[in-house]
């Protein structure tokens, strides 16, 4: 009775049990299928390990993997900086309308999923689709010189225009929770609104940011709606190519291969923001 | 009657009854792989018509997905279901496509019932006993024909090019105008590419024949890179649907589509009435779906019998002609006698009975139309 009872007051048990139902979701949803697509990329079809998965992966698909870290790259970039301005003007607007409006507006995209994004984008951006029709109705532009945004472009204004207001929640929330008095103070000194940005408000929240782009660049990898719906060309992404691999071939060896390749992507990613979070001593 | 018999005739009804209560408590539930109007097919028409027609059965009508990706997931889970050891499979009626029909006959998923059911014999055409050099006689039901063909507008091309070679001429001399979907963005692309091949291999028949060589391949690629060269005058379309969308917004003049979905479109007011289709030479392939079900259905017979309705010649008249634009499953003569004679000429007016039989190509078995579409990636994408 003595020991259940010392069992029982042992705060490790509890917190054991407490964690448990968290672990066992990770192992089963995610460690135990990461683990097994590993195991897949590096098997041959006919048993054994073998590296076969990964030279066709790059045969066939390096242009891609490329491409993929390029437009990724460059839309959490984009992301960054709309993000910034959008949580800036938020902090340090002064016509109290236009605050309001951007803050009523910026967040409509999160409540969009990427399938429907991708479908409004289909038509928004053709050759002659809803954007160049305004543009060309209002004269800017001759219907003869209007072009398709479906290609890298498309892919990157959507991704853009879906992934911006996420981070802007994010640090719109971080800058608003500064200590004003430091802004206040800098304002009286005569600093102008962009250089207490970029010298006093950015530096304070920059570990948000990091946090909300790297998550935006993990999501970014993994949609596969919006470059399979707007990007027709070639190269494209390699969530396309892994599709691909398993609806056109039943092929899950060189799919998993892409898929490993993408972990790696991430973890390089996961790297950094970790590194982060030990830089400053605490948790990220 | 004494008390006693009484009470048995009771129970003996009550009995009958709860027995009936059980049998009409039945669920049959049918996966269809395909474009959302293939699902809309089975639970807007098929199903209410059959619940109908045998009370207390209820039809449970869901799709897989578009494109062989459906196909696969119905794959997937009655070989997941095979693997387990189950003796009764969840899975009683399935839509897979062509190519995925010969792999589950190839992993015995399927069960033998063409000879079970009254119209098994109303189809006679090759696509009922061979998927892709598979044989698969008596294993299937064709629910449909579909067809790929080239859609043009007429009062843009008035004389569009009726071979891959007047094609080949008409892109160069008319660059961006003509689109497709490349071969990862739907099957319109990918028999378009089919068709290249057939048109340029020389190898047609081997390709839809077999036996597979796997050495083949390695001849094709002065042909891919031809292919490449054309490309660089194509715009590239998002999709089957994409196609049908650029035509219409006049993005592009003429692309490769589904003929079915093309007049469906027609038919809603998303294509323009002006635009034409043509079947041009030697050909471009088509495939029929599927009606197939599984080693060990749970409710097989109902199954059979869901089956034998779909097949018959009104549903096929009324269902796939009249309301989907699809060419019948089983012999067009069966359903020409329920049909009034327009809606019979509406499907074959462009593409005409001739054009069907002379350049409706079947796909390449599956080894080969595998090694064209990779093949494609390494010397057209890469």
């Amino acid at each position: 009775m003595m020991s259940f009872h010392r069992v029982l007051h042992d705060e490790r048990v509890w917190s054991f049990a407490l964690v448990a139902p968290a672990l066992v979701t990770v192992g089963l949803l995610f460690i135990y299928p990461l683990g097994f697509s590993a195991v897949s990329a590096f098997s041959a079809e006919e048993g054994g390990w073998t590296f076969a998965n990964f030279i066709k992966a790059f045969d066939l698909y390096s242009n891609d993997i490329l491409f993929t870290v390029v437009i990724v790259s460059l839309s959490t970039v984009l992301i960054g900086f709309f993000a910034i301005a959008i949580g800036g003007y938020l902090t340090l607007g002064e016509n109290p309308y236009a605050v309001a409006i951007l803050k009523w507006l910026y967040r409509w995209p999160l409540f969009i999923p990427f399938i429907v994004a991708a479908q409004l984008m289909r038509t928004f951006l053709a050759k002659n689709g809803l954007m160049n029709n305004l543009i060309v109705g209002s004269g800017l532009l001759e219907p003869m010189q209007t072009q398709s945004f479906l290609d890298w472009r498309g892919i990157v204004i959507t991704f853009v225009w879906k992934q911006t207001p996420f981070v802007a929640l994010l640090v719109a929330g971080a800058m608003a929770s500064l200590d004003r008095s430091m802004i206040e103070s800098a304002r009286n000194l005569g600093a102008s609104r962009i250089r207490i940005l970029v010298e006093i408000i950015l530096p304070q929240v920059r570990p948000t940011i990091v946090v909300g782009l790297i998550l935006s660049f993990v999501v970014m990898m993994s949609v596969l709606s919006v470059p399979i719906m707007i990007n027709a060309q070639t190269p494209t992404m390699l969530t396309v190519d892994m599709a691909f691999r398993i609806n056109a071939y039943g092929d899950y060896g060189v799919a998993n291969a892409l898929g490993f390749i993408s972990y790696l992507m991430t973890g390089v990613v996961a790297w950094i923001y970790l590194r982060q979070g030990v830089r400053q001593g605490a948790a990220p | 009657m004494t008390k006693l018999a009484l009470m048995r005739t009771s129970v003996a009804v009550g009995l009958a009854i709860g027995m009936a209560g059980a049998v009409h408590a039945q669920t049959i539930n049918v996966l269809t792989a395909g474009s959302q109007n293939m699902v809309d097919y089975v639970t807007d028409y098929l199903g209410p018509l059959f619940e109908e027609q045998n009370p207390g059965v209820t039809v449970r009508a869901a799709g897989t997905g578009p494109g062989d990706a459906g196909s696969q997931k119905i794959f997937e889970k009655l070989d997941a279901q095979m693997s387990a050891g189950s003796d009764a499979w969840d899975v009683d009626v399935a839509v897979v496509h062509q190519k995925m029909a010969g792999q589950m006959r190839e992993a015995d998923l399927l069960g033998s019932y063409r000879g079970d059911i009254a119209t098994g014999d109303l189809v006679t055409r090759a696509t009922a006993k061979m998927a892709l050099g598979v044989d698969v006689d008596g294993y299937v039901m064709p629910m449909f024909h579909s067809q790929t063909a080239i859609a043009y507008n007429p009062d843009l091309v008035p004389d569009p090019p009726s071979t891959y070679e007047e094609l080949k001429e008409w892109v160069a001399a008319n660059p961006g105008q003509f689109g497709y979907n490349g071969i990862k963005q739907g099957m319109s692309g990918v028999s378009f590419v089919v068709g290249w091949m057939y048109a340029h291999s020389g190898q047609e028949d081997v390709l839809s024949g077999g036996p597979y060589d796997p050495a083949l391949k390695d001849g094709w690629g002065d042909i891919l890179a031809e292919l490449k060269s054309f490309n660089e005058n194509v715009t590239f379309t998002p999709g089957n649907a994409g196609t049908l969308d650029m035509l219409n917004r006049g993005e592009i003049v003429m692309g490769p589509v589904w003929v079915d979905m093309f007049y469906t479109w027609q038919a809603d007011g998303r294509v323009a009435p002006n635009i034409k289709l043509k079947l041009i030479g030697p050909g471009m392939p088509g495939q029929p779906m599927y009606y197939i079900v599984p080693a060990k259905a749970a409710n097989a017979d109902l199954g059979k019998k869901f089956i034998e309705l779909a097949t018959s010649p009104t549903v096929q008249a009324e269902g796939i002609v009249k309301n989907f634009n699809w060419y019948p499953g089983i012999d067009a003569e069966h359903v020409e006698d329920s049909l009034e004679p327009a809606d019979f000429d509406k499907l074959f007016a462009d593409v005409t009975p001739d054009d069907l039989a002379s350049k409706g190509k079947v796909f390449p078995i599956g080894p080969f139309f595998d090694d064209i579409l990779e093949s494609y990636e390494r010397h057209v994408q890469n």
